[in-house]
């Protein structure tokens, strides 16, 4: 089964609520990192009257998790509808291939390694 | 974060009470005694038009949520300031003050009603009422914001047992006998849906309430949606016991027909049943119109579509510009006489052509985003593509179009909205080209309408300008 990783860049005040929303997903595993970093506006905040020049790092969170390939629209869907307020800052969605994963315990690789198993 | 404590069971009584006022009444007594218990079809037409625009508006919650401008910032970001200033600023603030004048009036009315011996005209008891709500405004006192929603509810629920009593006939002794029906004509049914239209406006009220809402997106439409079937179930039980208790032509004079139909029903005590709750209801509601148009024009202000001076407070931190405003043309339409159904009927009418234009604009709203964020995320979603805006679009058009069956009275109301929306386009095209300085038709971009709802905006975008009571430090990432 192919496997996608899902990076999540967001506001901080927004982790609690994703983190309940992706269990109500059925989400089990996710790695959230604290994190500093900028988009297209260098971290221009929406009420600024000019845009900054030069960038600046504000603090985020970021939200790592693999899933199947084939869930991942509608799990986007999902995850942009939690997200979404309307202001800048929202946050950003990356998708990428995994090209495999191994449970280190017990040595199950792919989609095998991903499940919860007695 | 904020605790998410609403459910459906209050989303729905909130829609209630909002879209439910005493004037509401007069409109049910007019249709009614006009045709008949046919009006109820033109109520069932009205009731689905509504529901579509309920549905639009949904949408655009949804994608511009926790706005507090609500329509006239979903406008702002899709047709510009020029359209936003005449329709969802003047037209707004102008219907919401007539409905209010007429809403006034029923005060007046009821207190004439119960007291006849007393001589003294209705209009003077609205006065009294106007200048002191406006003296409780301006001292920042809400004096009804605890009972409010208990006033309103009391009245709902007292319709509702005297609908049922009148439809099921339980006090045989004053029953009337009288044709059910005075006329099937399809255009006489058709040219009543704008006056039918007036019982179920305002469920864009709700809006505000969303955020605090558990499940939103589902419960907010389902309740706005639910709300208007609720209040349409309500006003057929009423027509029905209309129809068994008073005479149609008595009904069609009355300018308080639930005070009459009370009457009719229970004897004084139902005169004064419906008197008592009808006073309390029409007091929260003028009052709530008087300070919610004052807050709504402040902030309109805030995001620069009328005059600072809206922004204004005084002491007591009351925004009293528009507190004198609204309340100030509400006694002079008071008091050049709102005596008779008729005139109040045709105060109404106008009033929902304004509003009507305003619902038509939101459902263009809804088609514009479509286009241009066709991928933004939407938690909820109007289904049917672009079918459902288009017909509540053409549906809102026929019933301003057949807004009166007299030609007389509906060429009078076209004249004075022509007139308001004329006087309204001279001023939104001088303060769109002189003061904001931008293009009349140019919409805002989604993203800086919605900072504009941040009060730091203000702080950086107009210095020294604004005196903005906001708590604490700025924030380091608020959004």
């Amino acid at each position: 089964m192919e496997l996608s990783r899902v990076e999540i860049i967001t506001n901080n005040s927004k982790i609690e609520s994703l983190r309940n929303a992706l269990g109500r997903f059925g989400i089990s595993g996710m790695t959230v990192f604290q994190v500093l970093g900028c988009g297209v506006q260098m971290g221009t905040r929406e009420y600024e009257v000019e845009q900054r020049t030069e960038p600046t790092l504000l603090p985020k969170d970021m939200v790592m998790l693999v899933l199947p390939t084939k869930e991942v629209p509608d799990f986007l869907k999902f995850v942009s509808e939690e997200l979404y307020t309307g202001h800048i800052g929202d946050g950003k969605i990356f998708v990428s291939q995994v090209t495999n994963v191994l449970r280190v315990r017990t040595g199950e690789e792919g989609y095998e390694a991903l499940l919860l198993k007695e | 974060m904020n605790e998410k404590k609403l459910g459906l069971p209050s989303v729905i009584a909130t829609g209630i009470g909002l879209i439910v006022a005493t004037s509401c009444l007069l409109s049910l007594g007019i249709g009614s005694s006009a045709i008949g218990l046919t009006f109820i079809i033109s109520m069932i037409i009205a009731c689905v038009i509504n529901i579509l625009f309920a549905l639009s508006v949904s949408e655009l919650n949804t994608l511009m949520p926790n706005l507090t401008g609500g329509l006239a910032q979903y406008t702002l970001a899709c047709c510009g300031p020029f359209i936003t200033i005449v329709v969802m600023v003047g037209g707004y603030l102008f219907c919401n003050t007539l409905v209010g004048s007429a809403e006034c009036a029923m005060f007046g009315n009821t207190i004439a009603s119960v007291f006849p011996e007393i001589n003294i005209p209705a209009s003077i008891y609205c006065i009294f009422l106007l200048v002191l709500l406006i003296m409780v405004n301006l001292n920042g006192v809400d004096m009804f914001a605890k009972i409010q929603n208990i006033v309103a509810y009391s009245l709902i629920v007292s319709l509702f047992i005297l609908a049922i009593l009148g439809t099921i006939k339980a006090n045989p002794a004053t029953i009337v006998t009288q044709p059910a029906v005075l006329s099937s004509n399809f255009k006489d049914i058709t040219s009543l849906c704008g006056l039918a239209f007036f019982l179920f406006i305002g469920v864009e009220y709700i809006i505000p309430i969303s955020n605090q809402v558990k499940n939103a997106r589902k419960k907010v439409p389902l309740g706005m949606v639910l709300s208007l079937v609720i209040v349409l179930v309500m006003q057929i039980f009423m027509v029905l016991g209309f129809h068994n208790y008073t005479p149609w032509g008595a009904l069609g004079e009355s300018t308080t027909p639930h005070v009459l139909y009370g009457t009719l029903l229970l004897g004084p005590i139902g005169t004064y049943w419906m008197a008592i709750v009808s006073i309390l209801a029409v007091t929260s509601s003028i009052n709530t119109v008087i300070s919610a148009l004052a807050y709504i024009s402040s902030g309109m202000a805030k995001i620069n579509l009328l005059p600072a001076a809206f922004m204004k407070t005084n002491k007591k931190g009351a925004p009293y510009v528009g507190i004198l405003a609204s309340g100030g043309i509400m006694i002079v339409i008071n008091a050049l006489g709102l005596s008779t159904s008729e005139e109040l009927s045709f105060l109404i009418l106008t009033g929902c052509v304004f509003w009507m234009i305003a619902y038509i604009v939101t459902h263009v709203n809804v088609m514009i985003l479509r286009k241009r964020l066709p991928k933004a995320p939407r938690a909820f979603k109007v289904p049917g593509g672009l079918t459902i805006p288009i017909i509540g679009i053409i549906g809102i058009a026929w019933m301003i179009y057949n807004i009166s069956s007299d030609i007389e009275v509906r060429l009078q109301i076209y004249k004075l909205c022509l007139i308001v929306f004329a006087i309204l386009a001279v001023y939104a095209y001088i303060w769109v080209k002189k003061i904001m300085k931008v293009k009349l038709f140019k919409a805002f971009p989604v993203s800086k309408v919605m900072a504009m709802e941040n009060d730091w905006y203000h702080v950086y975008h107009n210095p020294g300008k604004i005196r903005l009571n906001i708590e604490g430090v700025e924030p380091n990432n608020k959004k």
